[in-house]
């Protein structure tokens, strides 16, 4: 079957079987910061915005986003400048292998867009379905109290 | 890897019927599609997806609270609506529910329907009275706990509206969930809703995951009934709770560690009631 979905701004249209999930369509499109991990909604390394929501990738028909907006992280940096999430994961080092590092980064996303001054126990539930093994999630909670703040004041800078 | 042939995102309730009625087993519809995409039985060949039926509102019906099928957990979540009803104890219920990845994509028909024995929200809705209307090929409405009873048949109509009815002024509801870390399935959950007006009436106590699915403790409404809710009181619930409740070993938990949260939940529940009565 045939499906219409905007990535990152542009419509593409695609070949897809019908039981196939959004992870497996944006790898095989060549979106490669869609991580696959556990497949079954528990680690979130395959994390995208779905129509504006975080969500598992792993978990969602193809179909079913047809007609919807997709966004990854290959969407978020204009050119050569970073998006502020990025620059403040960067800037507190929450990244040591860097497998669940794009979803985490698109959860926040979601994250500071509804909500742009979260505390710590609300940065802490938003993460909850992104899971690191690296490390103790202490400087990605870090990286993420710095991007609202980055985001506060309008820019990508540290 | 699945066998599915065929998906179809019907515009209309007659249509997605249709669909189901024709294709029978070979059917499987999709609200947020999660246990779907998790586990698509072999004999699945045409999923039926509801995403385009338009069922998402959030209202507040003569007192009542009207959920559309369709409405995610988070937009649950996010309602001010959804938080006005019983002080808010859909929200603090569904805070305990997976993570928010799952919750965007998670629908309230479809956690119904998919009837896990460990869902937070069939314990909680089974102890504030949910009544919930499906479409096959013509409407019809029952309670929660009487479409348990015909729990194979669940996915065999579409749910469309969820209605957690008015309650009585002086009406309290608490809930508790056991895991083992944040997003973890319970090893046990507990809901109660009581009228208090000097003395407890219309108790509701509600054991999920036990691991069977929700189902009414009437030994502890029966204990608490009657009553104020003394400390007394709540701890004699507690025992019977702890006594009474049908528990079973299974991965997650043993019986008897079960019993104990049994007794615990009863107690926190009516404890945190007493205390927002004294507020």
């Amino acid at each position: 079957m045939t499906i219409t979905l905007t990535i990152n701004g542009l419509e593409k249209t695609f070949e897809i079987d019908p039981g196939e999930k959004l992870l497996e369509v944006l790898r095989r499109e060549g979106y490669m910061s869609v991580k696959k991990g556990c497949g079954t909604g528990d680690c979130g390394a395959c994390a995208i915005l779905f129509n504006g929501r975080s969500v598992n990738s792993c978990l969602v028909f193809a179909a079913k986003a047809d007609g919807g907006e997709i966004l990854t992280v290959e969407g978020l940096a204009t050119g050569e400048i970073l998006h502020p999430v990025q620059t403040a994961f960067l800037a507190e080092g929450a990244v040591q292998c860097g497998y669940c590092t794009p979803g985490m980064v698109m959860t926040t996303v979601d994250l500071l867009t509804r909500n742009p001054d979260p505390t710590e126990s609300e940065i802490r539930e938003a993460l909850s379905g992104n899971l690191c093994r690296c490390t103790g999630y202490v400087k990605q909670v870090r990286a993420v109290q710095r991007a609202a703040e980055l985001m506060k004041d309008g820019g990508s800078h540290v | 890897m699945t066998n599915v042939q065929t998906y179809h995102r019907p515009s209309s309730l007659k249509d997605a019927w249709s669909l189901l009625s024709e294709k029978g087993k070979s059917a499987k519809l999709v609200g947020g599609g999660i246990d779907v995409a998790l586990f698509a039985p072999p004999e699945v060949t045409t999923l039926i997806d509801l995403t385009e039926l338009s069922q998402r509102s959030i209202e507040l019906r003569e007192g009542a609270l009207v959920l559309g099928a369709g409405v995610t957990l988070t937009e649950m979540l996010e309602s001010d609506v959804v938080a006005d009803y019983l002080n808010g104890i859909v929200v603090h219920m569904l805070r305990q529910v997976a993570s928010p990845l799952l919750r965007n994509v998670a629908t309230l028909g479809g956690t119904l329907a998919s009837t896990h024995p460990w869902s937070d929200v069939i314990t909680l809705f089974l102890a504030l009275d949910a009544r919930v209307t499906q479409y096959a090929g013509e409407e019809r409405t029952s309670s929660l706990a009487d479409l348990l009873e015909r729990r194979g048949t669940m996915d065999r109509a579409i749910i469309t509206e969820v209605v957690l009815p008015a309650v009585a002024t002086g009406t309290y509801a608490s809930y508790e969930g056991f895991v083992r870390t944040e997003f973890d399935i319970a090893m046990l959950n507990c809901a109660c809703r009581l009228t208090l007006n000097g003395s407890c009436s219309d108790v509701h106590i509600v054991f999920g995951g036990t691991p069977d699915i929700g189902h009414r403790a009437v030994a502890v409404e029966d204990a608490l009934a009657g009553k104020t809710l003394s400390s007394e009181a709540i701890d004699a619930a507690a025992v019977i709770a702890s006594e009474s409740i049908p528990a079973r070993d299974d991965v997650r938990a043993s019986a008897d560690y079960r019993r104990v949260l049994a007794g615990a939940g009863v107690r926190r529940c009516c404890q945190r009631i007493a205390q927002r009565v004294g507020e």
